[in-house]
């Protein structure tokens, strides 16, 4: 039987990472993988939508260039080729990969996993023996029992990515980051699109003021908010409104993105303690085992890739390294990819209430942006607001919508993984011009002191 | 010609210097301008360089002392060179002794009086405002127990954030070593899980914790009883004298005539003769060892520890078996009465060459007395208990004994020379009243 220091089950952005960290340090490490490497974020998920959705930009500004200097005629859109795109990024993305692992001796076998104990997993007919197990084996799309979810024409986020031709019209159900990045990418391609949500609003980690400016700028899609749908026909979708009313719209697709489950298939065998979001793991991402870790959608604490990939340090130093890493959730980043852009780190007004935090809020317009003003004009949309404690002045929150937001995220990350204040951020010098200048002048409005 | 090299003069408001570290040490050759220590001024750390070529002869201050400025820190001169008394000895016995006896006999002196600001030194202040570090919590080494510099850095672990530092120094709450932040920072939530500990163990309680400064005659205790356990090699013996003749005497001075002024002359008083008496048969226990030389002393000067309200003073007894045990007991009386009343002056608390510590009041039997260095040896003496003794004839009978401890250096005697002393002791208090008739 062939052994390893460590097998790790799922290739996506947690999987690849620890099987490459592991690898790195020296130690024997089997990935095991049932489709492709890279999982939903490389295959099915953060890479291909970005693809479409930068697509679907390029031709949304070819037409919108005029005020620019820019005129073009004849544009078109092909979904084809934005599709063949799409693919070659993927399958340049996955021999990358394919190219870490070998490059760090981490030896991939491709099949589904069956766990048969805390330290043996099968694949087809081979058992391999691990000293140490991660778990990493994601999530997929939740498709509620809601009568006619099963027809043809309703897909997942992962059939949509293989659609030959743009619908004429497409109902979303669940207005989350999934739902929103599909709405935005075909409405901007010329589908009629509408959103239906059960909450009162899209978006539930992003700041109200946000979240209905995010609306208002998705231009040409509808959305309708504390909707329930009841059925999908073929023709429609049947829904009751926020008055209690029964309605429906008419839909050639319809997207199901409500949510996502942790792939727990199998799992029980192992004894594992699974709770209702996941597989129960401790901040070292170890589970009810001492020799099993959880990392990714599969333990349910947070999901997004980058989550992931930080799981996956955190459990492997926990594993071989110097044992001292807890995986921190408060700076964790998000960003929504549609146009526009928005993006977040930290808390929100209503979570920071919610949580007995005093806090104090700044938003500044971005249009008194020079950048973003000669790119965007003085009609252009963006908001940036920057949330701190009311007392020490640490920032908590900061919320970005429009251009650049999640290439600037990273920066409030910093700022709240350090700690900082409103006060110590005004001593960074900022680019300019940039977007990012705003930050700053937030923290300045929040605190004039010199 | 030795010369004396001075804590030089910082600008017009230096009043005094903090000897960081020496870099030289006796012996070391010098020539002008090389750095002799580092030196840490209110408001920066300097070199103190030396005036004088040569070897250096004797170094006056040890490290952490502060120094006023144009006070001799150094003597310079040429190898072999005798150092006079007056040129190196007068400092350091200033700071040393002074210190010991300040609390009771106020003597000015420079040293004293630049010494008085305690608390910590305006750069131990501004490190602990940077780095966050509440000054509660450091563990002041400067001169009396002044925080310094290096204190504070001592007490630097990771760095913490700009909101943590800032609760820190406001609640002053000593931040862990390590957090949870990148790479191990300390965040303002490790600060309230820190401050939390206790309470999650037991119940929230109003503790009340007094700080008090360790100077003063504490400090020379605890620099001395270390000093002693540091640089000696401590073996206790215990004993029991039978004390039968000391309560008999001691009742028959209680019921003597006034007139005769013997009432006041108690157990301790007897002990202590017996101890001036033994010494002189026991040359090598009325002794200092120096480590390349022992002492031995013609005349016996015994040191009286006594339990003040200042702490442990020890009044020395001068020339203690000239005296007769009438004069013992007046002179060891007074000697006490001084050190309760803080007007002993230096000269009477310095230079003892045996010390005898009595505890039996407290009921305490034996116990391990720490030598009083550079002495070779002390006495504790406890309480009186009746033990259980066969007589001749194979009757026991309860008679009553005196504790006795023998603490002594076996760098400098061995444990036979020590069982003998103590046990020529035990006799001469057994027959007090014979040694008495000597």
């Amino acid at each position: 039987m062939d052994s390893f220091d460590l097998i790790v089950v799922g290739s996506g952005p947690g999987g690849y990472v620890a099987a490459e960290r592991a690898g790195a340090l020296g130690k024997k490490v089997l990935i095991i993988e049932k489709e492709h490497l890279g999982g939903v974020c490389t295959n099915r998920g953060c890479i291909p939508t970005k693809s479409l959705l930068n697509s679907a930009k390029l031709y949304t500004h070819a037409q919108d260039g005029k005020q620019f200097g820019v005129q073009a005629q004849g544009v078109s859109f092909s979904l084809l080729d934005a599709m063949a795109w799409k693919e070659e990024t993927i399958k340049t993305l996955r021999s990358g990969i394919e190219f870490l692992m070998k490059s760090n001796k981490v030896q991939t076998v491709f099949g589904e996993a069956r766990f048969l104990d805390a330290h043996h997993v099968q694949v087809g007919e081979t058992v391999y023996e691990g000293s140490y197990l991660i778990i990493a084996t994601g999530s997929s799309p939740f498709v509620p029992p809601i009568p006619g979810s099963k027809l043809s024409h309703v897909l997942t986020s992962d059939g949509i990515l293989e659609i030959k031709e743009i619908p004429a019209s497409l109902v979303v159900i669940g207005g989350g980051v999934i739902g929103i990045e599909f709405a935005s990418f075909f409405s901007m391609i010329g589908t009629k699109v509408t959103v239906i949500e059960m909450m009162s609003e899209i978006l539930p980690m992003m700041d109200g003021e946000f979240a209905k400016l995010m609306r208002r700028e998705l231009k040409g899609v509808d959305f309708h908010l504390g909707c329930k749908v009841e059925e999908i026909t073929p023709e429609a979708v049947l829904y009751t409104d926020a008055k209690g009313e029964k309605k429906s719209i008419a839909a050639s697709l319809v997207l199901m993105s409500v949510g996502r489950r942790p792939n727990i298939q199998g799992l029980e065998k192992l004894g594992l303690d699974i709770g209702r979001q996941g597989v129960v793991v401790n901040d070292r991402m170890q589970t009810n085992l001492a020799t099993v870790y959880a990392i990714g959608d599969v333990n349910g604490r947070s999901l997004l890739a980058h989550s992931a990939s930080r799981m996956a340090e955190v459990a492997v130093s926990n594993i071989f390294g110097s044992k001292s890493m807890r995986m921190r959730y408060q700076a964790i980043p998000w960003a929504v990819y549609g146009n526009p852009e928005s993006a977040g780190c930290g808390i929100t007004e209503a979570e920071a209430a919610k949580l007995g935090i005093p806090v104090r809020s700044q938003t500044v317009q971005m249009r008194a942006n020079g950048r973003f003003l000669a790119e965007h004009g003085k009609k252009g949309a963006g908001l940036v607001k920057v949330i701190c404690h009311a007392q020490t002045g640490a920032i908590v929150g900061v919320h970005l919508l429009g251009p650049y937001s999640s290439e600037m995220i990273w920066g409030a990350s910093a700022l709240i993984e350090a700690e900082l204040r409103v006060q110590d951020v005004k001593e960074i010098v900022f680019p300019h011009p940039s977007v990012s200048e705003l930050i700053k002048d937030a923290c300045f409005q929040l605190d004039h002191t010199l | 010609m030795a010369q004396q090299v001075v804590m030089p003069k910082q600008g017009n408001s230096v009043e005094s210097c903090i000897i960081v570290e020496w870099k030289v040490k006796p012996g070391d050759k010098v020539a002008v301008g090389d750095v002799l220590c580092s030196a840490e001024t209110d408001k920066s750390t300097i070199d103190v360089e030396s005036t004088a070529e040569g070897v250096v002869l004797a170094l006056l201050f040890e490290e952490g002392a502060e120094v006023p400025v144009m006070v001799p820190i150094a003597v310079v001169g040429e190898a072999g060179e005798k150092v006079e008394a007056s040129a190196a000895e007068v400092p350091k016995q200033q700071i040393e002794e002074q210190v010991h006896v300040s609390v009771a006999a106020v003597v000015e002196s420079p040293v004293a009086a630049a010494g008085q600001a305690t608390g910590a030194s305006p750069r131990a202040r501004h490190l602990s405002d940077s780095l966050g570090i509440p000054l509660s919590a450091v563990q002041p080494t400067g001169p009396k127990g002044r925080i310094i510099e290096r204190d504070v850095l001592s007490a630097k672990g990771q760095p913490l954030s700009p909101v943590a530092k800032k609760q820190a120094l406001e609640q002053g709450i000593q931040a862990p070593a390590s957090g949870s932040g990148i790479g191990g920072r300390v965040l303002a939530s490790d600060l309230a899980a820190k401050a939390g500990e206790p309470a999650a163990v037991v119940e929230p309680v109003a503790e009340e914790v007094t700080e008090i400064a360790v100077k003063g005659v504490r400090k020379v205790t605890a620099r001395r009883m270390m000093e002693s356990m540091h640089s000696t090699c401590q073996l206790s013996l215990h004993a029991f004298a039978d004390a039968r003749a000391l309560k008999r005497l001691r009742a028959g001075f209680k019921a003597s005539k006034p007139e005769l002024g013997l009432q006041g002359i108690t157990i301790n008083d007897l002990v202590l003769f017996a101890v001036s008496r033994t010494l002189v048969q026991f040359p090598a226990f009325n002794a200092h060892f120096l480590g390349d030389k022992i002492l031995r002393f013609s005349h016996v000067h015994l040191g009286v520890a006594t339990d003040t309200a200042k702490g442990l003073l020890v009044p020395v007894l001068r020339s203690s078996e000239q005296l007769s045990l009438k004069q013992l007991s007046e002179g060891t009386k007074e000697l006490i009465g001084k050190c309760k009343a803080g007007t002993a002056q230096p000269d009477e608390l310095t230079g003892s060459t045996f010390t005898v510590s009595n505890v039996g009041s407290f009921g305490i039997e034996a116990f391990t007395p720490v030598l009083n260095v550079p002495e070779v040896a002390i006495l504790g003496v406890g309480t009186i208990v009746l033990k259980p003794i066969e007589d001749e004839d194979g009757d026991v009978a309860f008679v009553e004994h005196i504790g006795l401890s023998l603490t002594m250096d076996h760098q400098a005697v061995d444990g036979a020379d020590a069982a003998r002393f103590l046990k020529a002791l035990m006799d001469n208090i057994a027959s007090i009243d014979l040694l008495l008739a000597m």
